[in-house]
């Protein structure tokens, strides 16, 4: 709206600028420009503000950027720039001056500079000179003369909790300026982790705001941040502190959740704002719409912020802070085998619900159960965040009969109250009835299975001890008899074996003994043969002779006489090597001895002699042959 | 009087040295049974308290020790836990609760230890032995052994070429058998005096050498196995199964 005023008189400012060119006969030139910084107290105590003001001058301003702060560092720059333009008349010659005015704050006692500042003006660099400023430590100090600044608390309007702990000190203006502020303002400076700070930015201003915005986005490290949305149309209060009359606008609301405990803060918040500007100057304020751009600041404001108590904390602590009420509803409490319910689990109250994403449904073994649709809202009631969060889940009978949804429980932390606190949902009973397909039950051939889910794990029990206790701690192999054990089949072997070589060499022995013996028991049998060598006892004398043949040969091979056949004997002595011819030499003797013995009569004395004689031979030459 | 005072004496000293034991009061079953009732009505350190005490009379039964690694667990102390577990293992390798229950505990300590690659028929085989107490595996190699023994003795008391034949090959089945079970012995034996410890502080810096000031290699945490390589100076120089190693001061870790 200003700017067709400004359109409508820009004729007259033009013409105006015409007549003072013709007065003057020649252009205006920078020639005469004088730039200066000046400071309205030479001391300051801490915490306190200081205002700095940098004026051009000349006849002929032109083009002016304002001046280069970055090289003030001792000094945080709290305010401003304010910018104010003054021209002068005095015998037929103008003089105008532009100044700029910033509010510090220092950074630390004692001896501080503002340093040389730059300025361009129409395209040249101006410099202007150093300034001291003393710091004092506490107390107060000012140049006398001084507007103090408004009280902070005084019979204002405007209220609420923690409005007196959470209040700004109130920005002075300086002289000239008009009077706005910025104020930020928290509803508590203590909080536990997940309660709801409100924080204000309200703007107290005694004159008329043509624009405003904030210099920067504004964040909040340690917080989560939800907006409470404003009137599009800010709505003004008016507010009486002490003989000033304010009006006041909200220009923000933040509900602000601390993720963390600690101490946590609140950055400040930089607004540049439009104002309009009151002027003394008759021409200006005839041919303008005197504007300035001021700047304002909001101090960080901290907070405290307390950890939830570990000690009482429930098992299923959510991580919700606030104040919730819990519904858990089924869309049906009869249903069938595989035929889908809808269970909807619903959290609401006053608190931030966006950080809980614990699902509050068991595990139910006796439903198939998906993964729940999840939604979410928030509202603002009376500057308060209230959330609510809404499960909805389908859960698909396993088997028949009657069911149970069994308690949700839903535990979150009272703020206020300062404890722990659940809410639970009664149980919920669903009449279960077989499926249409027969399935569901012993019965239904065609029932669904699903497996077996692990709920949750746990260690095993612990055991008993019906038998007694015992101690295990030396090993079998430890105990000493273990080494007898071992060593036992070890010496048992060995006697077996000692035993087995005497046993074998005792009848090795035997053998050779019967062997050398073997001729001599030969002789004897023929002798007592030729004793009996008579017709009469023919038969005795024959059997003696075939018992001496029989009874060598068994006692040369260590067998016994009796199971000797004529084979067995002619097998063994051509085993031992025997010629041919002794062998028949045996044989043709032993058979004549057991024909004579079945047949006596058949031979005299003479044909036992030469029995007994061949005997005696073959005995001499098998004795030979078998000894080599 | 000097009876008198003898005995009087020896009340007083008697009455001194009864801190010093085990209390004689409980019997290993009551304490056993005390501790169990104790655990099932939640009171886990009492329960715990009574479990020690039966140990330290000498009664290293596996079930007191599964117990009191219940008892552990339930208290959180997770290194506590695994230490107890490992040395019911030890008794009784056959105990599938303590191996789960010791599985799981594992599950939740902070270290992840990578395993060494072994190739799946010696995994199957140690999984087997593993299983096997050190008593079944002797007893097994006694009967065994003795049968083969057995069999060579009767070698020179048989005759008949058959006979020792079939004796033959007899023995040399059952030799080999008892040449197997003694390997499975010997590695039960190995595995059973094999030097493990398991980590008991919170965290333990690892360091290159056995003092402070050395450099920190890497730090474990409450409930990793270690396996022991030396010991010196109130130092245990240990190794993870990756080969990673180093010196930790001896009051951080438990002996298995």
């Amino acid at each position: 709206m200003h700017v067709p005023a400004a359109c409508r008189r820009l004729p007259i400012l033009l013409a105006c600028l015409l007549v003072a060119w013709l007065w003057n006969g020649e252009a205006a030139l920078a020639q005469d420009i004088g730039v200066r910084a000046r400071v309205d107290r030479a001391s300051v105590a801490e915490g306190g503000q200081v205002a700095l003001t940098v004026e051009v001058s000349g006849s002929s301003l032109g083009e002016i950027a304002p001046p280069d702060v970055s090289g003030i560092t001792d000094f945080d720059i709290v305010g401003g720039p304010m910018s104010s333009n003054r021209f002068q008349w005095i015998n037929g010659r103008t003089s105008a001056t532009r100044s700029y005015t910033y509010l510090l704050r220092p950074r630390r006692t004692g001896s501080q500079r503002i340093p040389a500042l730059g300025l361009l003006v129409n395209g040249r660099t101006y410099r202007t000179d150093p300034i001291d400023v003393e710091v004092l430590q506490g107390g107060s100090a000012g140049a006398p003369g001084t507007r103090p600044p408004p009280p902070a608390g005084g019979p204002a309007v405007r209220g609420g909790p923690g409005r007196a702990q959470g209040s700004m000190r109130p920005q002075p203006e300086p002289e000239g300026a008009p009077m706005v502020r910025v104020i930020a303002d928290v509803d508590a400076r203590t909080a536990y982790v997940g309660q709801q700070v409100t924080l204000r930015v309200l703007l107290d201003t005694q004159t008329e705001i043509l624009n405003l915005g904030m210099k920067d986005t504004p964040t909040f490290p340690g917080f989560w941040a939800e907006e409470i949305k404003l009137p599009e149309n800010l709505e003004m209060r008016r507010v009486q502190q002490g003989a000033d009359a304010y009006s006041e606008y909200t220009l923000m609301k933040r509900a602000l959740f601390p993720t963390g405990s600690g101490a946590l803060t609140i950055p400040a918040m930089t607004y540049q704002i439009q104002v309009r500007r009151r002027s003394t100057d008759p021409i200006e304020s005839f041919f303008f719409t005197p504007t300035e751009t001021i700047t304002r600041r909001t101090d960080p404001i901290a907070i405290h912020v307390q950890p939830l108590p570990a000690s009482s904390r429930p098992d299923r602590f959510s991580g919700a802070v606030g104040n919730f009420t819990l519904a858990v509803t089924a869309d049906r409490k009869e249903s069938r085998v595989n035929d889908a319910i809808g269970v909807k689990v619903r959290v609401a109250g006053e608190g931030n619900l966006n950080a809980v994403n614990a699902l509050p449904l068991p595990d139910l073994s006796d439903f198939k159960q998906y993964s729940p649709r999840i939604s979410s809202s928030t509202s603002v009631v009376g500057d308060r965040l209230r959330g609510e969060k809404v499960w909805d889940y389908v859960l698909i009978p396993l088997a028949p009969g009657a069911q149970t949804i069994p308690p949700v429980i839903f535990s979150f932390f009272d703020a206020r109250a300062g404890t722990y606190r659940s809410v639970a949902s009664p149980p919920i009973l669903i009449q279960v009835a077989r499926g249409a397909d027969g399935g569901g039950g012993p019965a239904g051939a065609a029932m669904a299975q699903s497996d077996v889910r692990q709920l949750r794990r746990d260690i095993h029990f612990i055991k008993q001890a019906p038998d007694g206790l015992a101690d295990r701690s030396v090993p079998l192999y430890r105990r000493s008899w273990f080494a007898v054990l071992l060593l036992l089949p070890v010496a048992a072997d060995l006697g077996v074996f000692v035993y087995a070589r005497s046993r074998n060499s005792q009848r090795a022995n035997a053998r050779q003994r019967r062997e050398r013996r073997a001729r001599s028991l030969a002789r004897r049998r023929l002798r007592e043969a030729r004793r009996r060598m008579s017709p009469p006892t023919a038969r005795a004398f024959y059997a003696e002779v075939a018992q001496a043949l029989a009874e060598y040969v068994a006692a040369k091979f260590d067998t016994s006489a009796a199971g000797l056949t004529h084979e067995r004997i002619e097998e063994l002595l051509t085993l031992r090597g025997a010629p041919e011819e002794d062998r028949g030499t045996f044989h043709r003797c032993l058979e004549a001895c057991d024909y004579a013995r079945f047949a006596p009569t058949s031979s005299g004395p003479e044909e036992m002699r030469r029995t007994l004689l061949a005997a005696e031979e073959i005995l001499v030459r098998l004795e030979r042959s078998l000894s080599a | 009087m000097r009876p008198a005072r003898l005995a009087s004496f020896a009340i007083l000293a008697l009455c001194a040295a009864a801190p010093l034991v085990p209390a004689l009061a409980s019997t290993p079953r009551e304490l056993f049974q005390s501790g169990n009732s104790a655990y099932e009505q939640g009171k886990f350190q009492e329960a715990a308290d009574a479990y020690e005490k039966i140990l330290a009379y000498g009664f290293a039964d596996p079930r007191v020790l599964y117990n009191l690694a219940n008892a552990y667990f339930k208290q959180g102390r997770l290194g506590a836990a695994i230490l107890h577990y490992e040395r019911a293992l030890r008794l009784d390798p056959s105990d599938r609760d303590a191996r789960d229950n010791l599985e799981l505990a594992r599950g939740l300590i902070r270290d992840r230890v990578p395993e060494t690659d072994i190739p799946y028929p010696v995994k199957v085989l140690q999984d087997f032995l593993d299983a096997l107490s050190i008593e079944l595996v002797s007893v097994v190699f006694l009967c065994l052994y003795y049968a083969a023994a057995g069999i060579v003795g009767a070698l020179p008391l048989v005759s008949g070429e058959m006979r020792r034949r079939a004796l033959g090959y007899g023995a040399a089945a059952a030799w080999l058998c008892a040449l197997l079970a003694g390997g499975a012995l010997v590695y039960r034996i190995q595995d059973r005096t094999a030097a493990h410890a398991i980590v008991m502080a919170d965290r333990v810096d690892v360091l290159s050498g056995p003092s402070a000031d050395n450099t920190v290699l890497f730090t474990v945490h409450e409930g990793t196995r270690l396996d022991v390589r030396n010991r010196r100076d109130g130092w245990f120089q240990v190794s993870l199964p990756n080969a990673m190693s180093g010196w930790v001061p001896a009051e951080s870790v438990e002996g298995v």
